[in-house]
C-alpha cells in the first residue's frame, strides 16, 4: 500500500509550476486496514486556484475506477474533533458546605493552519513512462503511471509542466524499483464547475496489499523543516502501531493550572513539541485509542465531539460496517476473511517528521491491543464561599500544595520557563480565592523551588536498579 | 546520561572479562591488582547466565525508565511468577530424580529468570491469561519437547510464537526500541561479552552479518535508498537483542561450529525474505522456532561436544596452588 501525495496537505511533495515556495505543514489521512485490504483517504485542504492543484501518490497496484472515490470533507473535521487531546474541568466542593457542584467541560486545541498551492498538468507520455489507466472521478482527473526508471518519470513530469524538487529522485528510484505505480491527480475544471463548490473533496483509494505503510519520503523531497501528520486508523482488531519507529503515548491525565483553559491550544502545542524533542523526534505519538464500534455505548470519558456515527465510519472507508457497498470482493486475498464482526477500533497517531529523523517510510502493524487511551488534561476549579471551618483550612492548605504541583507540571510538560505563563495567570479572576492560594502568589514560590531543586536524572535510577539487582543476585549466591 | 551509564557498564564488564580470562594464567598482571571480592564476583559470573540476567534487567529498566514503555508491571509479575511456578511443577514431575529436588530447582532458576525476562522484553498482551499461557509453554517446552536429553526449542521464542499464533491476543512490537545509537552500541558491546563468554559469538555474527548484508544488498544496492534508510533497518534494538540473546542460546543451536554458522545464516536469510517480501513483523523469532527442530538432526550428522553452561576449563593444580597462596582462600 502506499500513499504519498506530492502536493496537497498530506505528506505532499509539491509538483508546482511556479517555483515551489509552498510548504505543507499538517496533513491528515485515514487508514482502514483489515487482513490485506487497505483503504486510504487523504485530506485535501487545498484552497488556491484549482488549476494549480496536482498530486502524486505511489500505490502498489494499478487501481481500478471502482477503487477510487471522493468522500465528504467533513469526515476529517468530525474525526479530529472527536479524537483531539482534551481538557477536562472539575469543580472542588466547599468542604464547609453540604451541597455538591460538579461539572465537566471540554476544549480542544485549535487546528494548525496549513498553507498550500500548486499546479500541474498531465499530458502525453514519454517512452519509459506508461499510462496504466486514466479516469475521471468526481472533480478529479486521475492517471495511473508506471515507470521503468526515475529519470524517465522525472522527464515526463517536467515535460508536462511539473516542477520537481531537486532531490525527488532519491525516492523516485527506490519506489520505481519496488514496482510501485504513481497515482497522479489534477482537477478537471468541467467537473469542478458542476459541483458549484470551492472545496476539493478528499480522495479515497482502496486496494489489497500485505504492506501496511505510508510513503512519507516523497513528501520530504521539497519540505524543509518539520511536518505534522495525523493518522486516523481504523481496524477490526485493535490498536495500530508503528513498527519502524518508536511508539510513545503522549502525556495524559495531568493536572494543570486553571489558567491554561484560556490557551489550551498553545499549551498542547508546547507540550507536543517538548515531548517530541525529549523523545528524540523519531517517534509515533499515540493521542487516542478506543473502540468506536457503533453499538459500543461509551467511547470516551469525556467526549469532546460526537462519536463518529456508522455513516461517518463507512464514509471514512470502514467497509465492514453498514450495507457494504464494497461489493467487489473478487480479488480479495485476505488472510483473515470477513468474519462478520462489526468491531471498529480507532487509533489516532501524531507524527512530526523531517528528513533526518525519519529516513524510512512509515510502517504499521495492527495489534490485538484494545486498551483505551486518550490525551486528557485536568483543570480543577477551587471551592468558593466561606472556608472558615477546620475542614476548610485543611482544604486551603491542600489547595496550595495542589496548585504548586500544577504549576510544576505545567513547566515540566511544556518545557517552558514558568515566566512564560506570567501573562496567562493574570487572565483569570481569582478574587474569590484566598490570597495565599492564588496562582499569582504561588508562582514565585514555585519558581524558587524549581531553581533549588535539581531533579535526579533517570540514569542514576537506572544504575541504582541495576546495581541493586546485581547485589541481590550475589547475596542469593552467598557471595556478599 | 545513557551514554555515561552504558560506558560505565561497558568498562566494568570489560575489566571483569579480562579478569576471568586471565584468572588461571599466573603470569597475568591483572592478578596482582585484584582482591578477593573481585575474584568471587568473577567466579560467580563464570556462569554466563548471570550476565544475561543482568543485561536483560538493564534492558527492561532502560525500556521502562528511558523509553517510557507503558508500565505493565502486572504483566511482568505474571511472567515471572507463572514461570517459577511452572518450573517447580515441571521439575517435580519430570526432573532427574537422582539429584535432590531443591538442588535441581535452584540450578534451574537462572534459566527461568532468563526466559521470563525474554517474555517481558518481547511479548505484549492485554490479557493476563495469555501471559500465563506463554509462561507455561515456555517452561514446559523445556521438559516435554526433548530429544536425546536436550530441549529443542528456545523456550521463550516458542512461548512467544505459540502465544501469538494460538491465542491471537498477543503481539511483538518491533518498534519499541527505536533506533537510538546509544542502545545500538550498548547492546553490541554487552552482547559481545556475553557471547564471547560462552564461545558462541559465531552464531550472532553469522546471523547479523547475513541479515544486514541482505538488507544492504536490497535497500542500498538494488533499491537505491540512501544509507540512513539501511541504518534505521539494522540498528533496531529488537534485531540486536535477538542476535545476541536469543539465537545464541547454546542448548538449542548446532554443536558443530561450521554447521552452526551455516544454520544461523540460513535463519537470517529466511527471516530477511519474510520481512522484506512478505512484510512479516518479528520474522526472526518465527523462523528460529521453525528452524530449531533441525538442530538434533544436524547434530546427529555432525558430532560435537555437548555444551555446559559453566566452562569446564579449570585451573591446573599448580595454578590453583599459586592462587591459593596469593589469596589465602580457595575460591575455585
Amino acid at each position: 500500500m502506499a500513499v504519498s501525495p506530492l502536493l496537497f496537505s498530506f505528506c505532499g511533495f509539491y509538483v508546482s509550476k511556479a517555483d515551489g515556495t509552498l510548504k505543507n505543514k499538517t496533513s491528515q489521512v485515514i487508514l482502514v486496514r483489515d487482513g490485506n485490504r487497505n483503504v486510504i483517504t487523504m485530506y485535501n485542504d487545498f484552497t488556491g486556484d484549482t488549476k494549480d492543484f496536482a498530486m502524486v501518490v505511489p500505490v502498489p497496484v494499478v487501481l481500478r475506477k471502482a477503487d477510487i472515490k471522493v468522500v465528504d470533507q467533513s469526515i476529517f473535521q468530525k474525526l479530529n474533533d472527536y479524537s483531539a487531546p482534551r481538557l477536562v474541568e472539575y469543580y472542588d466542593e466547599n468542604p464547609c458546605n453540604d451541597y455538591k457542584k460538579y461539572k465537566e467541560d471540554m476544549m480542544m486545541p485549535s487546528g494548525t493552519a496549513m498553507e498550500k498551492a500548486l499546479s500541474g498538468k498531465v499530458a502525453g507520455a514519454r517512452s519509459s513512462v506508461k499510462i496504466e489507466a486514466q479516469y475521471i472521478v468526481g472533480e478529479y482527473d486521475i492517471l495511473i503511471l508506471s515507470a521503468r526508471e526515475s529519470s524517465g518519470l522525472k522527464t515526463w513530469l517536467l515535460a508536462n509542466g511539473y516542477k520537481i524538487p531537486a532531490n525527488a529522485e532519491e525516492v523516485l528510484d527506490p519506489y520505481i524499483k519496488s514496482n510501485l505505480k504513481f497515482f497522479v491527480v489534477k482537477v478537471n475544471e468541467k467537473e469542478k464547475q458542476k459541483l458549484n463548490s470551492n472545496f476539493l473533496r478528499p480522495i479515497q483509494i482502496s486496494f489489497n496489499s500485505p504492506k501496511f505503510m505510508l510513503p512519507i519520503r516523497l513528501g520530504m523531497a521539497n519540505a524543509d523543516g518539520d511536518q505534522d501528520l495525523i493518522v486516523y486508523a481504523f481496524t477490526r482488531k485493535g490498536r495500530v502501531e508503528s513498527t519502524n519507529y518508536r511508539n510513545v503515548n503522549i502525556a495524559s491525565n495531568n493536572k494543570i493550572p486553571l489558567f491554561v483553559q484560556k490557551n489550551f491550544g498553545a499549551f498542547y502545542a508546547n507540550l507536543f513539541t517538548n515531548q517530541w524533542i525529549k523523545e528524540d523526534k523519531s517517534v509515533a505519538f499515540l493521542e487516542y485509542s478506543w473502540n468506536v464500534t457503533p453499538v459500543n455505548p461509551m467511547k470516551c470519558d469525556p467526549c469532546v465531539g460526537n462519536p463518529p456515527t456508522e455513516q461517518d465510519l463507512v464514509q471514512g472507508g470502514v467497509w465492514w460496517l453498514g450495507n457494504k457497498d464494497w461489493t467487489d470482493y473478487s480479488d480479495v486475498d485476505n488472510e483473515e476473511p470477513d468474519n462478520g464482526s462489526t468491531n471498529v477500533h480507532f487509533t489516532r497517531l501524531h507524527f512530526r517528521y523531517n528528513r533526518e529523523s525519519f529516513p524510512q517510510d512509515l510502517m504499521f502493524q495492527v495489534t490485538p491491543n484494545t486498551e483505551n487511551y486518550q490525551a486528557r488534561y485536568i483543570i480543577t476549579h477551587p471551592a468558593s464561599g466561606d472556608l472558615n471551618c477546620d475542614a476548610g483550612k485543611k482544604y486551603l492548605h491542600d489547595l496550595k500544595q495542589r496548585r504548586k504541583k500544577e504549576l510544576m507540571e505545567l513547566t515540566f510538560l511544556t518545557g517552558t520557563n514558568i515566566n512564560n505563563w506570567q501573562d496567562d495567570v493574570t487572565t483569570i479572576n481569582e478574587s474569590e480565592i484566598d490570597a495565599t492560594a492564588r496562582y499569582t502568589a504561588l508562582m514565585p514560590q514555585v519558581k524558587a523551588d524549581i531553581e533549588n531543586n535539581e531533579t535526579a536524572p533517570a540514569g542514576i535510577i537506572l544504575l541504582g536498579a541495576a546495581m541493586l539487582g546485581a547485589a541481590g543476585l550475589m547475596r542469593w549466591k552467598g557471595i556478599i | 546520561m545513557p551514554v555515561l551509564i552504558n560506558s560505565i557498564n561497558f568498562y566494568f564488564l570489560l575489566l571483569d572479562y579480562f579478569l576471568t580470562v586471565e584468572m588461571c594464567n599466573p603470569a597475568s598482571p591483572f592478578i596482582l591488582y585484584t582482591n578477593t571480592t573481585v575474584m568471587y564476583v568473577t567466579q560467580f559470573f563464570k556462569d554466563a547466565r548471570y550476565f544475561q540476567i543482568l543485561f536483560q534487567s538493564i534492558f527492561l529498566c532502560y525500556g521502562i525508565l528511558i523509553l517510557h514503555w507503558n508500565n505493565e508491571y502486572l504483566l511482568y509479575a505474571t511472567y515471572f511468577i507463572t514461570s517459577l511456578a511452572a518450573q517447580f511443577i515441571c521439575e517435580w514431575l519430570f526432573g532427574k530424580k537422582t539429584i535432590p529436588f531443591f538442588t535441581r530447582l535452584k540450578n534451574g532458576i537462572p534459566s527461568v529468570l532468563i526466559s521470563s525476562f525474554g517474555l517481558s522484553l518481547l511479548l505484549k498482551t492485554n490479557d493476563l491469561s495469555v501471559a500465563v499461557f506463554a509462561a507455561v509453554v515456555t517452561i514446559a517446552s523445556k521438559y516435554i519437547i526433548r530429544i536425546n536429553g536436550r530441549h529443542i526449542f528456545n523456550p521463550s521464542a516458542l512461548g512467544i510464537v505459540l502465544s501469538i499464533w494460538l491465542t491471537g491476543n498477543a503481539w511483538v512490537s518491533p518498534g519499541q526500541w527505536g533506533s537510538n545509537a546509544v542502545l545500538f552500541f550498548g547492546v553490541l558491546c554487552l552482547g559481545f561479552i556475553v557471547t564471547t563468554r560462552v564461545q558462541k559469538l559465531d552464531t550472532s555474527l553469522a546471523f547479523l552479518g547475513t541479515f544486514a548484508g541482505l538488507v544492504f544488498a536490497r535497500q542500498i544496492i538494488y533499491l537505491d535508498w540512501p544509507m540512513d534508510h539501511f541504518i534505521q533497518s539494522v540498528s533496531t534494538g529488537s534485531l540486536l537483542i535477538f542476535s545476541f540473546f536469543m539465537i545464541t542460546d547454546p542448548k538449542t543451536i548446532p554443536g558443530h561450529k561450521m554447521v552452526r554458522i551455516l544454520w544461523s545464516a540460513a535463519v537470517a536469510a529466511v527471516a530477511f525474505y519474510l520481512s522484506a517480501f512478505k512484510f512479516m513483523n518479528g520474522a526472526p523469532i518465527f523462523v528460529l522456532v521453525l528452524a530449531q527442530p533441525l538442530v538434533p538432526l544436524l547434530d546427529s550428522f555432525f558430532k560435537a561436544n555437548k555444551f555446559e553452561w559453566v566452562p569446564s576449563k579449570a585451573c591446573t593444580p599448580a595454578e590453583k596452588k599459586f592462587l591459593d597462596t596469593v589469596y589465602s582462600r580457595s575460591f575455585m
